[in-house]
């Protein structure tokens, strides 16, 4: 699993850096557009332990940004399932709220909470927040008739059973759900930084964007691919060992 | 009387079709009945009136001394994260361990208890779903196909000890399989398309059951007048 996701990213970076040289190569153009192998290599060398800390940087507000948007997607997706006034109004809210591009109020934020860490991860949360919602909306929302009728008919159906049964029968589906907002967190966090943070891999990027150094930013794509790939192939073992330990419990 | 519909009419919404018209009929006491018919006539459609679930409909259900009815179909599962036997330890009434413990081996499931639901056969799952219903409180269980898959020597054991527990308890088994409505029940409801009326005919079977002979001649009488009927 693990292996696999680190494995699938290597193979596309690489077609991706071999297509840079092939295009390079072929309209003959200078280091200075798209950097030789040998820059790229020099260039490694100087930044990679930098760009290495400013990755964790980057994931670390990623992951707690996620945490709190899987936390928040779950207690509303609860609420939400009902079938009442109050849960389709979540519902309705949550679908046309999700529609509006988050990133706009990014600027917003900026402006009244500064540069820092609060504003990285709230625009973090805030992105990976309305996909996780919808999806754990949908999951929570849609009877296991076959396994709930029993519960329901003999009265002994209560709202923790309901979301056990629920989550149990679609435990495969939040894993999947979870470890893809894992790539929108991380793509949440870089665009803050890269928008107006001091901080973190995306302030990197834009300071390479600034310098038109795209030897610095392939290695910062390099270093935010292998690094997103570990934390997702971790969450996709961990939620199979949940299913695992949860089915042979 | 303990359970009549009268003048049932059901027409799912958006459909011009009727799935039950001017249906009715009585069942005076407990005892183990029938709702056969081919498959869309609408029996599946009245066990959910019966049970409540279905409420847009025309016409009366009246029921006397029931407090309780319960409703169980062939395909329901049990939840995976035990296996049968933790299941139906917890879902069974402290009062009702022993009447378990007693289908459990009757219904030939003893040794499948320490397996996962997912492991087990359909007719063995069927098995195990019937029995957590019959160790629940009711007054009327409807049985929706909740012998299928299972065969036909040990459907008869279960249909028997069924019979010998809950004699003061009323069952309608929705079943496809003429032999088996006309032999073991007292009275089979024949449910016929909606645009046939009366839509639904009451035949007295041959109510077997431990011992009980069977009368062969009657047998093959109720046979008859349920294919005349349907």
């Amino acid at each position: 699993m693990l292996h696999r996701r680190v494995l699938q990213f290597l193979i596309i970076y690489t077609l991706g850096l071999t297509l840079l040289l092939v295009v390079k190569y072929l309209l003959n153009l200078s280091d200075y557009v798209i950097p030789s192998p040998e820059s790229l290599i020099n260039t490694s060398q100087q930044v990679f332990s930098r760009y290495f800390g400013d990755v964790m940087d980057t994931l670390l507000v990623a992951i707690i940004g996620q945490v709190v948007s899987i936390c928040l997607a779950v207690l509303v997706g609860v609420l939400g399932r009902q079938t009442t006034w109050f849960g389709s109004f979540i519902k309705v809210a949550a679908y046309n709220v999700q529609a509006y591009p988050i990133v706009a109020i990014a600027p917003i934020i900026f402006i009244l909470l500064g540069d820092g860490f609060m504003s990285r991860l709230l625009i973090a949360a805030m992105i990976c927040y309305f996909p996780l919602l919808l999806s754990i909306l949908g999951i929570m929302s849609e009877p296991v008739v076959d396994v709930e009728h029993f519960y329901r008919i003999t009265g002994r159906i209560r709202w923790q059973l309901e979301i056990k049964i629920r989550a149990f029968e679609n435990i495969h589906k939040l894993t999947t759900v979870v470890s893809g907002s894992a790539t929108l967190a991380m793509a949440g966090t870089i665009v803050a930084e890269f928008m107006a943070a001091n901080a973190g891999i995306g302030y990197s990027i834009r300071i390479a964007l600034y310098q038109s150094d795209l030897s610095r930013i392939i290695v910062a794509l390099f270093l935010i691919g292998i690094s997103l790939s570990v934390y997702q192939g971790l969450l996709e073992f961990s939620g199979s060992w949940v299913k695992k330990t949860w089915a042979s419990a | 009387m303990l359970l009549a519909c009268r003048h049932i009419t059901l027409k799912y919404a958006g459909s011009e079709k009727y799935v039950l018209k001017n249906f009715g009929f009585e069942i005076d006491g407990p005892g183990f009945h029938a709702l056969f018919g081919p498959s869309g006539v609408g029996k599946t459609s009245l066990a959910r009136i019966l049970i409540g679930s279905i409420s847009d409909y025309d016409g009366e259900i009246v029921k006397r001394r029931i407090q309780s009815i319960l409703y169980s179909y062939n395909m329901e599962r049990l939840p995976g994260w035990s296996n049968v036997g933790t299941h139906l330890d917890r879902i069974t009434p402290s009062a009702k361990r022993d009447l378990k413990d007693e289908m459990v081996n009757a219904f030939g499931l003893a040794s499948f208890c320490s397996q996962r639901f997912s492991q087990l056969s359909l007719g063995q799952k069927n098995r195990i779903n019937l029995i957590r219903y019959l160790v629940q409180d009711f007054q009327v269980l409807i049985m929706d196909e909740s012998l299928a898959n299972v065969d036909e020597i040990t459907r008869e054991k279960i249909l028997l000890t069924i019979k010998d527990l809950f004699p003061d308890r009323c069952f309608f088994y929705i079943s496809h399989n003429v032999l088996e409505v006309s032999k073991f029940c007292e009275h089979i409801v024949v449910i016929r398309d909606a645009n046939k009326q009366p839509q639904a005919h009451l035949i007295k079977g041959q109510n077997f059951s431990n011992g009980h002979p069977l009368d062969k001649n009657a047998y093959e009488k109720t046979m008859l007048e349920i294919m005349n009927a349907s």
